[in-house]
């Protein structure tokens, strides 16, 4: 039986490092290759020694996909590619590449720098893994090899993010990270996956709606402005930045506010060039700010300049990088930070290393450069935006989806007995939650698809005997031909026909002795009349040249030269009536019943 | 943008001054019945066409996050236990003490009893059932509790069969003997012994469970009209005395009444015509509570999509319109629902037991919403 093998791999229990093997059609597929942000040593990365002990993967793969440029799932890359070793194409799409290695090398320099790593992958390393991307386009089919192709779909996660089909042949695994709700995923209903793979980190929650989130970022906002506070919100600049910007933008232009909004001109440029080059794949609320204007032309918002931070009285400022580890909203983070008026906000996950991080966990007083500390007095606000699918969403990806077998990937050894339980009773298909390194082996059953010829067909019709039942098998007599990429059944005629061969015949002839007192003629007339009455819907004929047929066999009757009450039946039938003259020979050996006339 | 979506985004805005904490959730069914199990966790019921799944959740840890509020960002419920059944569960009743819940539903007058369990998995299990004793009335059966040790169940749907079942061993120690068949429209603990029982018009009963003497009439107000249909809640106070009644009509007359001089008649304190902007012909889902820890405020729904709040400490004895102090709207201008002829009715709401201004509220559209709402400015009631 043809099956499909799952591996999630990583060495712990742990959330974040997202890295699933697929073996599909003899093909073997990296899903994702995250980085662990908990971890300082080689536990951060995925365990590779699954696939191999010893050396380069490149052999072991055919290729590797990444969903999106988050860290849990691209951030051990060029570690994968450069220091274990793989040759091979990775897949992404275009705004995935753009942004990946710009998230890696601030990764990369966070945690050589700051934590001083020496086992870490190099600026180089980033460079040479990003030169093996293969680019992939929305509703693109790739032909990685002959027979593996795969197709990107948009997941509306975040910005560049893909659910990936996979397809070997009739076998196929869609993988998908989240879908947004309000992804139209029109394609999705027709596609019936024999796995769907899904992260469900968060399938035990049910997540506030987006917009109460917003709610509580404008009420912490205004808030601060109306006590004459400073705001910094620090972003990266492909984050929330721009929908929380749209947001603001629209509750000042209410609420009639003028406390000033800015945005740092690093950001701006940044920002423009992305959105620009991949504005088919941001969401309907961007795009149509975008087309409506210009990206940063608001009313409200200007560009920032540095001298603005000592300005007195309320304002509010977006500036990168997004967790305070560098740059322009550092240098301003140290200037408003000792004034409890102010507040920072922190819309997403900051890395162990970062101020973020440390005032995120509650630190006070941060240490500096030259061993200066710096007091925390301003109020420090985590606020989280991410967008994964919770139980209902997991549910209605199913409902969309319609997979054959539901696959959850889950790093926390959290019980998902509920869950699961509920996939199989309203879907009735199997639910597997694979530990990492846990192996399930799905099975499937692909059908196989075969052309008929159209004389076989109607000749295979016009048979007689009862009507093929589409339940029932029913042996038939043809020749499969397998041609470059397709099947097709035709006659045996045709076959020897195509290859140039004759035809030989092969016929049986059979025996049957028979006790029968009347004449010949009589006999073959109560022959004709017993098989009439036994075999309804078989063509039985009487013909004038002395022998009956059933179908195309043929029965004579001749007496014994001994005895004239031993009659000698002779039944002939060609090799593709075996089944039939087998049947009449045995039940011709029985004898006639008396009662025939 | 659509109506019904500026609707959402003013009363968001408005509600940024008006609530000091507000979570928006869609379940997948609406919610007919919740219960408290901790402080921090709640056990829900929806209901689809022919199952209902019974949900224990953890509130989202922003709402009780204390010092570190800020720095807490999770918004979100948990699931941490969860069963299906194949009955539409209409009542839901939490054993305080245990890790028990009972349920009934519409069709019968059967209890069934369930685990939540504990840590190592996440699967409600059933662990028995109570047998119902008579043919279920129109209203489903009524359900109350009391810490008690071992723990029990007061169950009935009429006056005649109000049962007081030990949990473990199915043994009944109460028994109310009566010939009225009138349904119940609540059944209470006011200690851990005495209990009240509701009818839905308007009568009150009260009985000592631990005394085998049939529950005894605390007859209504002279006033209040028997043909209509009415909801009642008890505040339980330190003694049975300043134990206060609000009686609530299907025509949105409340009556406050007491239990101090222990006469019948009962004494009427105060009265009002409130403005129920009832737009509902079902009136199954009607819930009425006195708020737990805001002196002379009972909150009302079922009538509508909203949860009105009112404040009694001003009315009078003489009946006049009153407004409600606070409303909560969320559900009605937040309905997905595609018919907007058929707005929302909001089938359940609770009070949490010690957060003041905490509730949580379900609709039909299936939106649940926890808040925690701010006193509007003028005299506010006292905290209790």
């Amino acid at each position: 039986m043809p099956e499909i093998n799952v591996t999630p791999l990583g060495a712990g229990q742990d959330v974040g490092r997202s890295c699933i093997l697929v073996s599909i059609g003899g093909k073997n597929i990296m899903l994702d290759c995250g980085m662990h942000m908990g971890y300082n040593d080689d536990r951060r990365f995925p365990d590779f020694s699954y696939i191999t002990q010893n050396g380069r993967l490149t052999e072991f793969l055919d290729c590797v996909i990444i969903s999106h440029f988050h860290l849990d799932h691209c951030g051990a890359l060029p570690y994968m590619s450069e220091m274990v070793g793989y040759d091979g194409p990775i897949y992404m799409t275009h705004p995935t590449k753009a942004i990946c290695p710009i998230l890696l090398e601030d990764f990369r320099k966070i945690t050589v720098d700051k934590k001083g790593e020496t086992n870490f992958f190099t600026s180089q390393m980033i460079k040479d893994c990003m030169k093996k991307v293969v680019p992939l386009n929305l509703h693109q089919t790739v032909q990685v090899d002959d027979e593996l192709e795969i197709k990107a779909y948009y997941a509306g996660h975040v910005l560049g993010a893909a659910m990936v089909q996979i397809k070997v042949g009739l076998e196929s695994v869609v993988y998908t990270v989240s879908v947004n709700k309000s992804v139209q995923a029109a394609w999705i209903d027709k596609c019936r996956p024999d796995i769907l793979i899904s992260e469900s980190t968060y399938a035990t929650t049910i997540r506030d709606s987006k917009r109460c989130r917003e709610r509580d970022f404008l009420k912490k906002v205004h808030e601060t402005i109306e006590r004459g506070g400073k705001v910094l919100i620090p972003v990266f600049a492909l984050g929330r930045a721009q929908e929380l910007c749209i947001l603001l933008e629209t509750f000042w232009e209410r609420m009639n506010l003028k406390a000033p909004i800015y945005f740092s001109t690093g950001l701006t440029e940044k920002a423009n060039h992305y959105y620009k080059l991949f504005i088919t794949w941001t969401n309907q609320k961007i795009r149509k700010t975008f087309v409506q204007r210009n990206m940063f032309e608001f009313k409200h918002i200007k560009a920032f300049d540095r001298s603005y931070a000592d300005n007195p009285g309320p304002m509010v400022v977006f500036a990168t990088p997004g967790m305070l580890h560098a740059g322009q909203s550092l240098q301003i983070f140290k200037k408003w930070a000792g004034n409890e008026k102010n507040m920072v906000i922190m819309p997403g996950y900051c890395v162990q290393g970062t101020i973020g991080h440390k005032i995120l966990n509650g630190q006070k007083k941060l240490e500096m450069e030259g061993r200066a500390t710096l007091d925390v007095k301003l109020q420090v606000e985590y606020m989280s935006f991410s967008a994964h699918a919770d139980a209902k969403g997991i549910m209605q990806l199913i409902r969309m989806a319609e997979p054959r077998n539901m696959l959850l990937v889950h790093g926390e050894g959290a019980k998902m007995e509920f869950l699961k339980g509920k996939i199989e009773q309203e879907f009735s298909i199997d639910c597997y939650m694979p530990a990492n390194g846990e192996t399930v082996t799905v099975k499937t059953n692909p059908s196989v698809p075969v052309d008929i010829s159209l004389n076989l067909l109607k000749r295979e019709m016009a048979l007689g005997g009862p009507l093929p039942d589409p339940k029932k098998p029913r042996p038939m007599h043809g020749t499969l031909i397998m041609k470059e990429n397709s099947l097709k059944l035709v006659s045996s005629e045709q076959a020897l026909k195509e290859l140039g061969l004759n035809e030989h015949q092969l016929r049986f002839t059979c025996r049957v002795q028979l006790q029968d007192p009347h004449s010949d003629a009589d006999t073959l007339h109560r022959i004709y009349t017993h098989l009439k009455g036994l075999l309804k819907g078989y063509s039985i004929q009487h013909l004038p040249d002395g022998t009956v047929m059933v179908e195309s066999i043929v029965i004579k009757v001749s007496s014994s030269s001994e005895d004239t009450n031993t009659k000698v039946l002779l039944l002939s039938w060609s090799y593709q009536d075996e089944d039939l003259g087998s049947y009449l020979s045995n039940l011709l050996k029985k004898g006639l019943p008396s009662g025939l006339c | 943008m659509s109506e019904s979506e500026e609707d959402f985004d003013n009363w968001i805005i408005d509600s940024l001054k008006s609530y000091k904490d507000l979570h928006v959730f869609q379940m997948e069914h609406p919610i007919n019945v919740m219960d408290w199990t901790s402080q921090k966790t709640v056990c829900t019921a929806g209901s689809g066409s022919s199952k209902s799944e019974i949900l224990e959740l953890c509130l989202p840890p922003k709402l009780f996050a204390d010092e570190n509020k800020s720095l807490c960002a999770g918004r979100d419920f948990t699931v941490l236990h969860g069963a299906f059944t194949d009955r539409i569960v209409s009542c839901l009743q939490h054993v305080p003490g245990t890790r028990c819940i009972v349920t009934g539903d519409e069709l019968t007058s059967d209890l069934q009893v369930w685990d939540l369990g504990g840590d190592e998995s996440d699967i409600i299990r059933r662990t028995g059932s109570i047998k119902g004793k008579s043919q279920v009335s129109e209203g489903g059966v009524r359900m109350a509790t009391t810490p008690t040790h071992p723990p029990q169940i007061l169950h009935g749907s009429t006056i005649c069969d109000i049962h007081l079942t030990e949990l473990n061993t199915g043994t009944t120690l109460y028994k109310n003997e009566s010939d009225s068949a009138e349904p119940l429209s609540s059944l209470q603990f006011l200690n851990d012994r005495v209990f009240l029982a509701s009818c839905c018009n308007g009568d009150v009963y009260i009985a000592d469970s631990r005394m085998s003497a049939s529950c005894r009439l605390s007859s209504p107000p002279e006033s209040l009209d028997r043909c209509n249909l009415w909801w009642t809640n008890a505040s339980v106070g330190p003694d049975l005395s300043s134990c206060r009644i609000i009686s609530l009509s299907a025509t949105g007359e409340a009556v406050v009444s007491d239990l101090r001089n222990q006469k019948n008649p009962r004494n009427v304190v105060s009265r009002a015509q409130l403005n129920l902007q009832t737009h509902q012909c079902n009136l199954d889902h009607v819930m009425l509570w006195w708020a737990p820890e805001l002196k002379d405020c009972f909150s009302v729904s079922g009538f509508s999509g909203e949860v009105q709040i009112y404040d009694t400490s001003h009315w009078r004895t003489e009946l006049q319109e009153v407004q409600p102090l606070f409303q909560h709207c969320g559900h009605a201008v937040s309905s997905t629902l595609s018919d907007r002829d058929v707005p929302p009715l909001v089938t359940s709401h609770i009070w949490h037991p010690s957060s003041p201004q905490t509730l949580l509220s379900a609709a039909s559209d299936g939106s649940v919403h926890v808040w925690d709402w701010v006193i509007p400015s003028g005299p506010e009631p006292e905290q209790l």
